[in-house]
Parts: structure tokens; sequence; C-alpha cells
């Protein structure tokens, strides 16, 4: 920055602030860099690149408007700079203003035909535009830049999937694995990955990659794996030992890796459709979880007492795990589900956990709401509770995948572009036959899609 | 002050005083040898030559600090002249003094008597607890006793010394049976209470007090021409008794009659703070807004000019913070529960004045509740846990993990139901007991111990409605929060942030339900608690009119019964149209509750 120096003001050059800006800013120390920003700002207002980087500080506190507002101002002083549209494309997509986004994703790849980056983030924007063919062609614009785009692939993959067209979807779903998220979801070993092939009992290892969802959904292809491979061992996480224990076929599940060992080949679970070759058509029936009868009596006593009696007992998860992705899609707020709290004829069950859950703290709504969270242990609670249960409304959570293997009736309500497993335009779901599907017509507002849901219960 | 004197004000060398090393004085057998000079200021002291007996006392102690009778004469002047800081320091110091029990349970029934004087009494009690250890044959210390526990809340342990007292004075007495009366007045026990009362008035015909307590029996019985008559005659005999015309003047509020309660107030000028609150009281019956704050705001300013009270949160703020810690979801899921009761409570939780004691009298109506108001209250239980379970509150809690201690919660459970047992609540065609105890929004946590499904019936009110008719009342709140709105108003927010807290972390049989809606419809809300607590009965004829007879005991609320109406519902509106600064600070405040409770969607 240049300007008069003042007694006790450190003045540094330009390009020395801009780097500064830019590394607390990767390195996640955002007060410090929104300070540094501020204090350029209000010496340079008008520099289009110190706005830039002020407006990735402001986006990712938080302050969208004032991010769009600062990154607007900078592309407009720098129209030919491709970052800025690049940038500003992933900020619009992140605040639903998906034209702006597609405007600016184009003009990013008009800009600097030859970056990969800016070819996957518009391949994002036509994702969530669900213009499907767009997004699988621009991806492949991006791969045909950097071939080993693991990003790049995966999203080419999920616009496959959601087309319907899963057997080339599943082609190049191992991508995921090479998504920096994805890290240390597979073991560290020498064995090779299973091929389909018949193998001895106990010799092949199923690892629960994924989210307990993902996990919940796949796990139908077990006993398909099983006879091919019998006795597989199982590896995930504790939370779903109880469930997977339902899954026949299984030699024996385990928590840690160490007591897995003895496996010749290994396996994802996410794997197992590609291997099954399943399509639409052929997968394989829901119905494979159910409660344990002990806990079903014990909730149902429960329950008689919890809840009034005489109305529609309605399940409600309203909000996912808040570093998922895209939770910012998916997750609602209690209060969003009003149109459900305004019937005299409903008492509203939450099955909901985590800190979410101090939400139904704030819940003053008419329908009678109980707050079952707190006294839900594991999926297997959940699972009995909703045995006792008209309905259930949840957005796409692993819950909705319990309620959907035990066939329990669901309202699943849906972003716009969802999840690939949700495929398009369908109410229903081949997955999961209980489950009902209920699409934003427009991305990012829901209150429609819950009117809906209110109206049908 | 001269220099080396105690802070305190007794005028004693602070060496002397509050610094002794009390390990230093003489034996009580050296400090008798100044008995003869005590006993010389003592007759000073009674021959009313305060000045010289003070002379000689501070002569006495500053050679003999703990010569009982100088003691006795210098906290008696330092008491006269309303030097409490002094007199409380004399007091506590005489109450310490070894000697024998006769002069133990003197000296501490004595000072027990001062505190009680000044209504401090929960100082009170663990000297009226050592005059009754020290002498536990003598009446005035069960006396005493009795007092302290009825005024603390304690009403059942207040009754049972007010008996022992009786019993050992083997004959009738107006005080003690008076005083037996409001304990009983207390419990709802209004018949008992209305005997006893006529057998006290006949041997002290002269006790107002006595002739106030059984006007106001009178008045929650629903006999309101006969206590009328009763303080219309005590007003002819006493007519400059300012608690009778006080209480005429309630009388005249409760019965709509705004225009002779100012009347028997008189002119605002010589009025106290609770005249000066009824005046306001007056004012809004009749419409005249400006009129009602402004009396409201000045017994407020005299009030804390007096006290010096304002809002004082630091100790709500504090145990609210502790107990959110404590009291999560994720602690509590462990911990084991009570087994069930010999009757379902129902908690009734709201703000003061958001309508809890019209849903209990309504409730109380309904075959098989019988209203439990706030005896007893749960936070009792949360001052027992520690000594249940050591440690401190909450985090004893946790001791209930470790071996016997987990029939703790079964045995507060039944400390909770001993006491609605002795007042006759718990009767066999009793299914519901209410519990509108205003703490009970802070206990939550421990209530789901006890009772895990309890239904808790929240009533809500529209923030600025609560804060405008608690200003007006003259009831203390915790924290002295009735000290202004801005106080109320915080304290507002405090609560529902509590409950909020509560909700989000446990799983409650929990039905909010406005005042708007009851008073609106109040068949169709009470139908509606009914339907969440799981109760099918016919409502009685005429429900509204809120008149049907109910089995004592009676909460003191009943005095205020009368035909549901909504005339209070929304009255902040015309307020806030008649003076818009009114609710300026509090604003901020209670807007964001406004909204969360949704009286914002009713165009509120």
């Amino acid at each position: 920055m240049s300007g008069t120096a003042h007694p006790g003001k450190v003045v540094m050059p330009l390009a020395e602030a801009l780097e500064k800006l830019a590394k607390l800013e990767q390195a996640n120390k955002l007060d410090e860099a929104d300070d540094l920003a501020t204090r350029m700002l209000a010496a340079m207002p008008e520099h289009p690149h110190i706005l830039q980087l002020a407006g990735i500080v402001s986006y990712r506190s938080g302050r969208v408007a004032e991010a769009i507002e600062r990154m607007e101002k900078s592309e407009a002083l720098s129209p030919t700079a491709a970052l800025y549209p690049r940038n500003i494309c992933e900020v619009y997509r992140g605040a639903g203003r998906l034209d702006d986004a597609l405007r600016a994703g184009q003009r990013a790849t008009q800009l600097a035909p030859a970056d990969a980056r800016s070819h996957f983030n518009l391949a994002l924007i036509h994702y969530e535009r669900l213009e499907l063919d767009d997004a699988v062609r621009v991806a492949d614009q991006a791969i045909a830049l950097d071939p080993d785009f693991a990003e790049a692939h995966f999203e080419k993959v999920e616009a496959l999937l959601l087309s319907g067209r899963l057997r080339e979807g599943w082609e190049s779903y191992e991508w995921r694995f090479k998504l920096k998220q994805a890290e240390g979801m597979l073991p560290k070993t020498e064995k090779p990955q299973w091929d389909g092939q018949a193998m001895e009992p106990g010799k092949l290892l199923i690892i629960g990659d994924q989210g307990f969802g993902d996990c919940i959904q796949f796990a139908r292809f077990i006993p398909w794996a099983a006879l091919l491979a019998p006795q597989p061992v199982v590896a995930c996480s504790g939370e779903l030992l109880p469930l997977l224990s339902q899954i026949p076929g299984i030699g024996k599940i385990v928590t840690r890796w160490d007591d897995a060992a003895g496996y010749e080949a290994y396996i994802p679970l996410s794997g197992l459709p590609r291997l099954a070759g399943a399509t639409v058509e052929n997968i394989p029936p829901s119905g494979y979880l159910s409660p344990k009868p002990e806990l079903v009596a014990q909730w149902g006593e429960k329950l008689e007492r919890l809840a009034p009696r005489g109305k529609k007992r309605v399940a409600l998860v309203w909000a996912g795990r808040p570093t998922h992705k895209n939770d910012k899609k998916r997750s609602l707020k209690l209060s969003q589900f009003a149109p459900l709290f305004t019937r005299d004829d409903v008492v509203v069950l939450t099955v909901q956990k985590g800190d979410q859950i101090a939400q139904a703290g704030g819940y003053y709504g008419h329908a009678p709401l109980v707050n079952l969270g707190p006294e839900i242990e594991d999926f297997l609670d959940t699972m009995a509770i909703l045995k006792h249960v008209d309905r259930l409304v949840t957005i796409d959570t692993s819950v909705a995948h319990v309620a959907g293997a035990s066939n329990v009736p669901t309202s699943i309500v849906l972003p716009y572009a969802p999840d690939w497993r949700w495929l398009l335009s369908r109410e229903d779901t081949p997955w999961y036959p209980s489950l009902r599907l209920y699409r934003q017509t427009t991305p990012y507002r829901w209150d429609d899609v819950i009117q809906r849901v209110a109206a049908d219960l | 002050m001269k220099e080396g004197l105690c802070p305190c004000g007794s005028l004693l060398r602070a060496a002397r005083c509050c610094a002794a090393d009390q390990a230093q004085w003489p034996s009580q057998e050296a400090a008798a040898l100044l008995d003869d000079k005590a006993a010389e200021a003592t007759k000073l002291f009674n021959e009313k030559k305060h000045g010289e007996a003070e002379t000689l006392a501070l002569t006495i102690l500053d050679a003999v600090p703990n010569q009982r009778a100088a003691l006795r004469v210098l906290f008696e002047i330092r008491n006269a002249q309303k030097r409490i800081k002094a007199a409380d320091a004399l007091g506590i110091r005489l109450a310490g003094l070894p000697g024998t029990a006769a002069l133990r349970a003197l000296a501490n029934g004595q000072f027990a008597q001062y505190l009680v004087a000044q209504g401090r009494h929960t100082e009170a009690l663990p000297f009226a607890a050592a005059a009754v250890k020290a002498a536990p044959r003598a009446a005035q210390g069960h006396h005493v006793l009795g007092v302290v526990f009825t005024e603390t809340g304690a009403v059942l342990a207040g009754e049972r010394h007010y008996r022992q007292a009786l019993a050992l004075l083997r004959r009738e007495d107006g005080m003690v049976l008076g005083n037996l009366a409001w304990n009983l007045k207390l419990q709802g026990r209004l018949s008992e209470a209305e005997a006893l009362y006529a057998r006290a008035l006949a041997l002290r015909p002269d006790n107002t007090r006595g002739t106030g307590g059984l006007a106001q029996v009178l008045f929650i019985k629903g006999e309101r021409g006969r206590a009328d008559a009763l303080l219309d005659e005590a007003l002819t005999r006493w007519p400059q008794d300012r608690m009778l015309r006080l209480l005429k003047v309630m009388a005249d509020l409760a019965c709509q009659r705004p225009g002779e309660a100012l009347e028997r107030l008189g002119p605002p000028e010589a009025q106290m703070p609770p005249e000066l609150l009824a005046r306001g009281r007056a004012f809004m019956q009749l419409g005249q807004m400006q009129e009602a704050i402004s009396a409201i705001a000045t017994a407020r300013t005299i009030q804390r000019e007096r006290t010096g009270h304002t809002y004082q949160p630091e100790a709500l703020l504090g145990q609210s913070e502790r107990d959110k810690a404590y009291f999560t979801g994720d602690r509590l899921r462990p911990l084991p529960r009570a087994a069930a009761g010999g009757f379902t409570p129902v908690f009734l939780l709201g703000f003061p004045r958001a309508g809890s004691s019209l849903l209990e009298q309504l409730l109380a109506q309904i075959p098989g509740f019988a209203p439990g108001d706030e005896a007893a209250p749960v936070a009792a239980l949360a001052k027992a846990a520690p000594g249940l379970l050591g440690g401190d509150y909450p985090e004893c809690l946790d001791e209930m993990l470790v071996g016997e201690a987990a029939y703790a919660p079964d045995r507060l459970r039944e400390m909770y139901e001993t006491p609605r047992r002795a007042m006759g609540l718990v009767r066999p065609e009793v299914r519901f007991i209410t519990d509108r105890a205003s703490s009970n929004i802070w206990h939550l946590g421990l209530i789901k111990l006890l009772y895990p499904e309890a239904p808790v019936i929240h009533v809500l009110r529209h923030p600025y409605d609560l804060v405008l008719s608690n200003i007006v009342q003259d009831r203390k709140l915790e924290g002295n929060a009735q000290a202004g709105l801005p106080g109320l108003a915080r304290y507002f927010a405090l609560q529902a942030e509590m409950i909020r807290h509560y909700r989000g972390q446990l799983t409650l049989r929990y039905l909010p339900v406005r005042y708007e809606d009851l008073v609106a419809d109040p068949e169709a809300a009470v139908r509606r608690v009914l339907a969440f607590i799981g109760v099918e009965v016919a409502l009685p004829p005429d429900f509204p009119a809120n008149a049907t007879r109910v089995a004592e005991p009676l909460p003191a609320h009943f005095a205020g019964r009368e035909a549901v109406h909504a005339r209070a519902a929304w009255r902040f509106k015309p307020y806030r149209a008649a003076l818009p600064n009114l609710f300026t600070e509090v604003a901020p405040l209670l807007d964001p509750w406004v909204r969360e409770l949704g009286y914002e969607e009713q165009g509120a």
C-alpha cells in the first residue's frame, strides 16, 4: 500500500499485503483476514484484487450479500480477469442465484478456456439447474484438460447416476476414492479390490464407506456378495453395527481395521452396485431392516404416555449433519415445516439428533410436539419409534434410509437438484417403495414443498 | 468516625467488635465480674437514659467484649437507632455466646424476632431453630419458628411448630391461633382457617391483622359479601389502618369497583408504593392509561429510592448457566428416573401474570383434578438434593449413577408427595394435582428425573402484556425484576431462554397454551389441554363462569376467581397507542421473543 507514513503505522507493499491476505484466508484465519481486508479496502476501495479477496473472506465468514457486492465490483473493475467470474460463480451458487452463477461460469470458461477448474465450476451449475447433459459435457471438457481431476470425474458420475444412467455412472464411481474427503475411507493394504469372482468363505472384506445413509442403502447388496464370497467380513462404524448385523450372509462385523485381518480382497460397500450390475430395474428390494420387538414394545408404551391420543403421529427430521457437503441444500429449519404444525389432527414426534435438536426448544406451533431425540440412543431406537408413527417426514438424511429399509411410510423432501440416488422427476424411488418424494420446484425454495407434504398427510 | 472504630457502626473499637479474636475473649465467668456494672447499664436503658446507658455499655464492652448484659443494651440501642449493620453484628455475637440453655434460647429467640420484624425470615431461620433446640419446651421458640417457616414457604413445618406452641402453652392464645390460621389459609385449608380466626379474634378482638386475614379467607372461599362486610366494619373501628384499607381497595378492584377504590385511597401524595400500585390498577380499570402509568412509575421510583433495589440478575444468571451446562440430553439420559408416584402432577409453567392461575382454576373444576398451586415446590428438592447426595446442585445428581443413590429420585419424589398428602391434596378421587410454582421454570431438569412423563403445560402470553401486567402488581419477583419494565423484560428473556434450553435437551410432555386463546374460548382451550393429558370428561355446565365449587384446599388466587373474560388480553395495544414510548426500551429485548412465540404471525 502506498501513502504517507504515519508514526506507529506499518506500511506494507501492496503485493506483500495481497499475498498475506490470501494466505490468511487459505489458513482459515478469517478474523485476521477480515481485519486486513477491511484496512486494505479503506486505503484502496477501488482495487479489484483487494475487492476480490475481501469478497472471498466475506463469503467464507457467512456474509454472502457483502461478498457478492465486493466481487461484482471487482469484476466490473477488471472484466477480463478470468479468476473473478470463476470465483463469483461459486458464490452465486451458494446464494442460490443459479442464473447469475450460470452467466459467471460461462464467462469464466470463455475468458480461460484452458482452465479445467472453470469448466468444473460450470458443470456444477448445470447440475444444480438439472441440465444434466450439459453437466456431463462440461465435466468432460474439464477432464479433457486435466484427466486426473477427480472432482470433475465425480461430478460427471453424479450427473449420469441422477439421469438414471446407472451402469455408466458406476464405471466412473471409483473416482470418489480420489476425492479429498475420501482420505482414510479405505484401508492401507496390498490386497486387491474384489472383482466379483468367487472366493473362499470369510476372505472378502466389505467396507462400509461413505455416510450412514449410503451404507444402509447399499447393504442390500451384501447377500448378493455373500453368494460369491460367503461369510464376508463387514467393517463399519459402531453406529451401523446393530443395523448391518441384521443383513443375512455376513460372517462377522468389525469396527476396527485390526479385527478385519485375514481377508484376501476388499470391496467398498458402495462398489457392490457396480459389481452387481445394478440398474433402476433390478435393485434388490427393501425391507431388509426391522426393529427389535422389545424396543418396539417399550417405545409403544412410552409413546402412549407421551403423545396425545387420537392424532396422526408424524415423525420429523429437519436437519442433517452440518459437515455434509450438501447440507445447506438439504437441511431446513424446524420452523420451515410450519404448514404441518397448524394441523389440528397431528402430533409431531421429532426424531432429530445432533445439535440442531435445540431448535425444538423454540417450537410454539399449534400441533403438540414431542422432542424424542434426547432419548434416542441409536438407529434401533429410531427404527422402533418409526413403527409407531403414521408417517415420517424427513430431509435427505440417514433416517430416511432407515425408514425406507424398514418399509416405513415416509415423505422425503428433496432439493431441486437432489443427490443422484433420488433420480429425476419421479415421486417414488426404486430403492425404497415406502418413500414418497417431494421435490423442490424452484431451487432453494421449500415453502410449496412443505405445503404439499402437509396437504398429503 | 474515630480511628479504630468498627465499620459496623457499633461505636466499639474494631478490635473489640467485628475484628476481635473471639478466642482471646475472657471466659463467661470473668465477664460476669462486670455484671453489676452491666446491670447498671440495663437499669439506665430501662429508665430510657439511653445516652448514659450507651456510654456505660461501650466502656464495659471495651474491657470485656463478650459481657452479655452490656451487649444486650448496646444491641437494643443500635436497633432503636436503626443502625442495622451494628445491631446485626451485636445480635449475632449475643446469640453465639456460650451459656445456659435458657440464656442461649433467649438470645437466639430475641435475635430471630428482630430479624422477623424486618421481614428477614430466611436469615432468621438458624437463630429460631437454635432457640428451639436450646429450649424445646418453650412455646415462644416454636411460635417464632412457626412464623419463620410459614413466611419462607415451608407451611407444613410452620403449622407443626404453631401447634407445638399451642400444646406447650396449654391455653388458647390469640396471636398463635391467628398465625396458625394464616398458615392454614396459605395451605388453602380455608374452613379450618376460618374457624381458627374466629377463636383468635374472640380472644384478641383488636387483632387487625387477624381481621384482615379472615377477610382474605372469606374472599378466597368466594364469600365476598361477608368479606366486604367484615372489612367495612373493621374500617369503621380502625379508620386509619392502612393494611385494612388496602385490603378493602383490593376487594374493590377484584369486584371491578375502581371508582370506590380511588376514593378510598385518597390523595396520592400520602400514598405508599402498594397504595400507588393499587391506584395504578384502578386507573387501568377505568381506561385512564396516562394516569395509571404515572401512578405505577411513582410507586416504582419510591421503591427504588427507598430500598435501592434494581433488577439484580447475577444469581439467576449464574444458576441458569450452571443448569444449562449440566442439564443436557446426553448427561441426563443415563441418570435413573423415579418410579410412578401416587398421582400425576401437571406442571403449569408460565411467567408471572401469564394466566397459569386461571388455568389452574379451570382445571380444578374438572373431576380428578386438585389445585396444588405453589406449595412445596420442586425448588425445595433442589435444595435438599445436596444433603441427600453430597456435593453441589446440580452436579450432585451424578451421584445417582452410583450404587444405592440410584434410588434418590424415588426419595425426592416421595419428598414431593408427602406435603401434598399432608395438605389433603391427595384424595382417592384425585388423579392429577396441578403445580404452578413459578420456580418450576428453572427445575425442568430435576422434574424430568422425578416425573419423566408428567404433562408440562406452558401458559404463554404476549410479552408486552406480561411486563405491563407485572409492573402494576405489588409482588416481589426473583432478582427484583418487578423494579421496572427493563428488568421485567430481561427476566422474561432469561426464563424464556431457560425453557428453550430444557425443551431442546429433554423429552418433555410439553404443551404451550396461549392465554389469549384461553380467555377467548376457555372450553376449547381446556379441552385441548385435557386431550393432551389424556382425560376424557365432560366439562361442568356453564364452565366459563368459573364458579363450580372446588374442594379445599384452595389456593389464594381463588380470591380473584371470576368468570373468564378477555378484557386483559392484548391490553398493551391501546397502551402502546396512547403512550408510544412506553415499550421503547424493552422492545429490542422482547420483540425477538414476540416472533419466536408466534405472536407476530397473529398480527401483534
